[in-house]
């Protein structure tokens, strides 16, 4: 049950909400009133939670301005949020301020804080500290009329099972995976209250693999140390994950170049060539079928013909580098997969809320689209469960915006958010080590 | 799957400061060097380096480079907020929007907080310190995964180990029959934890594989491939002698 309201919050709720899934890489937003029908994706807006800085250009992009950079070449970013927390709140309100409140706040964002309350997510196991600067800066800076504070993946449980479900919510039972930028948590969530003790985490996450294919594609081919936003772009358009180890082991035989004086052909329905972007003709880069030529070309083993470009070439790549997920250790980060990891999280539940968890698993975060996570996943995960037990996994419709849509629906939902919105008097009143308490289930 | 294929035995392949590795299934940095190659290692010179050595400081080498590709912000670059943002309101706000600290630091600090709690002598009720306070052992000490202590405040049932039950089921074919209908939810064992704090971000995250677990794969530091050659120098593996080049020419003792 969430923490109970008091009278001081309900007589301040306004009825309007920003719900914000405040995630790392992504900020998720979109205003909701209580008396708005059932609110769908396309009531969240997407912007990225970054101030980016072009060395070229000389501009700065903030959040959402993002979307007029010409080149992002060398683009450096700071990010406010670390490790899913935020941590750097100079950064974090500059971003706030632009798209929430500032002219060039997007239409349907744009809000007063002191007539608006705010939803706001967090990920799990966060320190108290960070959680007691954020809701200092929420009451005392932005001045919100309401607040709630709650680990995201929780907001999932407000989902209709389906939609001729006869189930009311929030649901019983539900195992929410988010694989996302900054890591990979598992939540077992019972009636909507994350069980606190069963909550585990995974160290990769989008971030880790686009760092990793960027320190592999620096190593074998061009210095693209400073091309993040290339890579990431790159690692989206040609990850997969192996659909099994051993279906690894064939991929790893078939892209290997083979030894001197025994060269072998590489399995062109793995390598690819990536065209990348020049700035000037194209913004973006693109994958087509390696072409051996151009690599000998490029290597000067051939007279140049042909348009001038630049190719990245990537073999094992495409399925060594998301395999983290499932092979922690294969960079030598001493955890468990993901299939394992959540075998540990249910080990701490008594049987029944374990086979509850089981049939209700749901997966969100961006990892979740590599093409073969959620069949590999689920294959693995099968073999790890007891084989009379029911095994029910899927990926969320749009595993993006799926944790923002069920705080949105939450948020709809007047008597429910009265139950947890705490009013800024009564922030003012009893301080931020009170809400912080509060926050976490206590009084 | 593992690979336990070593290169054919041929003659010109091992240079020096270079050994072959028969995956054994062990951790290298427990078998750092196959014990077939001691001797040519001793013989060697510079070679007398000992194997813990080695290997404590290749371990050190991977927790850096794993440090570095979770990195979210470069330290050495700063980029300015620009243009005209409210000022802080309250003397909090000021001090929270001045901080330059990064993750580290904060979780550092929990860290050290938890640590201290957990030498201050127990508080005569089960208060939240002491629940958290019990935590950290979790990981941090053992890296074995321990279930979390149910808070004092609720004895009895909530004691009950799912551990044991299960592996009393697993053992028992009689019983299996009996997991189609696990005994009904415990309340109080629920109510345990449906209350239990939060674990710390360092004791939130999984275990290392267990010992008998698949064996740790190895890589070609170059190029990806199996890695069954062994630099002695870093402890980096690789394909063959191609890439042995190419690793000694740009990666070798990066991360040691
Ligand atoms: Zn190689
Ligand atoms: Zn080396």
């Amino acid at each position: 049950m969430p923490p109970k309201g008091s009278k001081k919050a309900s007589a301040a709720a306004q009825t309007q909400t920003l719900v914000l899934d405040n995630g790392a890489y992504t900020l998720k937003a979109g205003l909701v009133s209580s008396a708005s029908a059932d609110p769908s994706y396309d009531d969240c807006t997407v912007i990225p939670n970054c101030i980016a800085r072009s060395t070229r250009d000389k501009r700065t992009y903030v959040a959402s301005e993002l979307e007029t950079c010409k080149d992002f070449g060398e683009l450096a970013f700071r990010r406010p949020v670390e490790r899913g927390f935020i941590v750097n709140w100079e950064a974090e309100k500059a971003i706030w301020e632009n798209e929430f409140m500032g002219a060039g706040a997007g239409e349907g964002l744009r809000c007063d804080p002191k007539e608006t309350n705010l939803l706001l997510t967090e990920k799990p196991n966060c320190p108290k500290e960070l959680q007691k600067n954020c809701d200092e800066i929420v009451f005392e800076q932005f001045e919100f009329a309401a607040y709630y504070r709650c680990v995201g993946s929780t907001l999932n449980a407000y989902h209709p099972y389906g939609p001729d479900s006869l189930f009311s919510l929030p649901q019983e039972c539900l195992l929410l995976i988010d694989t996302s930028y900054s890591d990979t948590t598992i939540s077992p969530i019972y009636n909507g209250q994350l069980i606190q003790p069963a909550v585990r985490r995974l160290t990769v996450g989008g971030k880790l693999l686009t760092n990793y294919l960027k320190e592999l594609s620096s190593l074998r081919h061009y210095n693209m140390m400073d091309e993040t936003y290339l890579l990431n772009e790159a690692k989206e358009a040609v990850s997969f994950v192996a659909p099994s180890a051993q279906q690894f082991s064939r991929d790893l035989e078939w892209t290997w170049k083979g030894r001197l004086g025994d060269k072998r052909e590489l399995d062109p329905s793995i390598v690819l060539d990536y065209v990348l972007p020049d700035y000037e003709q194209s913004i973006h880069g693109y994958a087509r079928p390696h072409d051996p030529a151009k690599s000998r070309m490029r290597r000067g083993l051939q007279p140049v013909q042909g348009p001038k470009e630049d190719l990245l070439p990537l073999g094992n790549e495409r399925f060594t580098v998301p395999e983290l997920l499932f092979r922690p250790t294969d960079i030598g980060i001493q955890e468990v997969g993901l299939p394992a990891a959540i075998m540990e999280s249910l080990s701490t539940l008594p049987e029944a809320l374990k086979i509850g968890m089981l049939a209700n698993v749901v997966v969100v975060g961006g990892n979740s689209l590599i093409p073969g996570f959620m069949e590999r996943l689920e294959s693995e995960l099968r073999t790890l469960v007891p084989a009379d037990y029911l095994l029910n996994i899927a990926r969320a419709e749009d595993p993006i915006k799926h944790t923002w849509l069920g705080g949105a629906r939450f948020a709809s939902q007047r008597d429910r958010l009265k139950n947890v919105l705490v009013a800024k008097a009564e922030y003012d009143e009893r301080g931020s080590g009170w809400l912080v308490r509060k926050f976490a289930g206590g009084g | 799957m593992p690979h336990v294929e070593v290169l054919p035995n041929s003659t010109s392949s091992v240079a020096p400061g270079w050994t072959y590795v028969v995956d054994t299934g062990y951790d290298p940095s427990k078998v750092a060097i196959n014990p077939k190659n001691k001797k040519r290692v001793a013989a060697q010179p510079g070679g007398a380096r000992g194997e813990h050595e080695l290997s404590s400081r290749q371990q050190a080498a991977i927790a850096r480079r794993i440090a570095e590709l979770n990195r979210d912000n470069d330290p050495k670059q700063s980029i300015p907020v620009p243009g005209k943002t409210s000022t802080p309101k309250t003397q909090n706000a000021r001090r929270i929007i001045q901080y330059q600290r990064q993750i580290k630091h904060w979780l550092d600090d929990e860290e050290a907080q938890l640590a201290q709690l957990q030498q201050a002598p127990q508080p005569r009720s089960a208060t939240t310190a002491s629940r958290i306070a019990a935590q950290p052992l979790r990981r941090s000490s053992t890296m074995i995964s321990v279930p979390p202590t149910p808070s004092e405040a609720t004895p009895g049932p909530a004691a009950a180990t799912p551990i044991s039950q299960r592996s009393h089921f697993e053992d028992d074919p009689l019983l299996s029959i009996e997991r189609s209908m696990p005994p009904p939810l415990n309340p109080a064992e629920l109510s345990a934890l449906l209350t239990a704090p939060p674990l710390s971000y360092a004791a939130s995250h999984v275990a290392p594989p267990p010992a008998d677990g698949p064996p740790s794969r190895h890589f070609c530091d170059n190029c990806g491939y199996w890695g069954k050659i062994k630099c002695l120098k870093c402890g980096a593996r690789v394909c063959g002698l191609e890439c042995k080049d190419a690793h000694e020419a740009t990666r070798c003792l990066k991360w040691a």
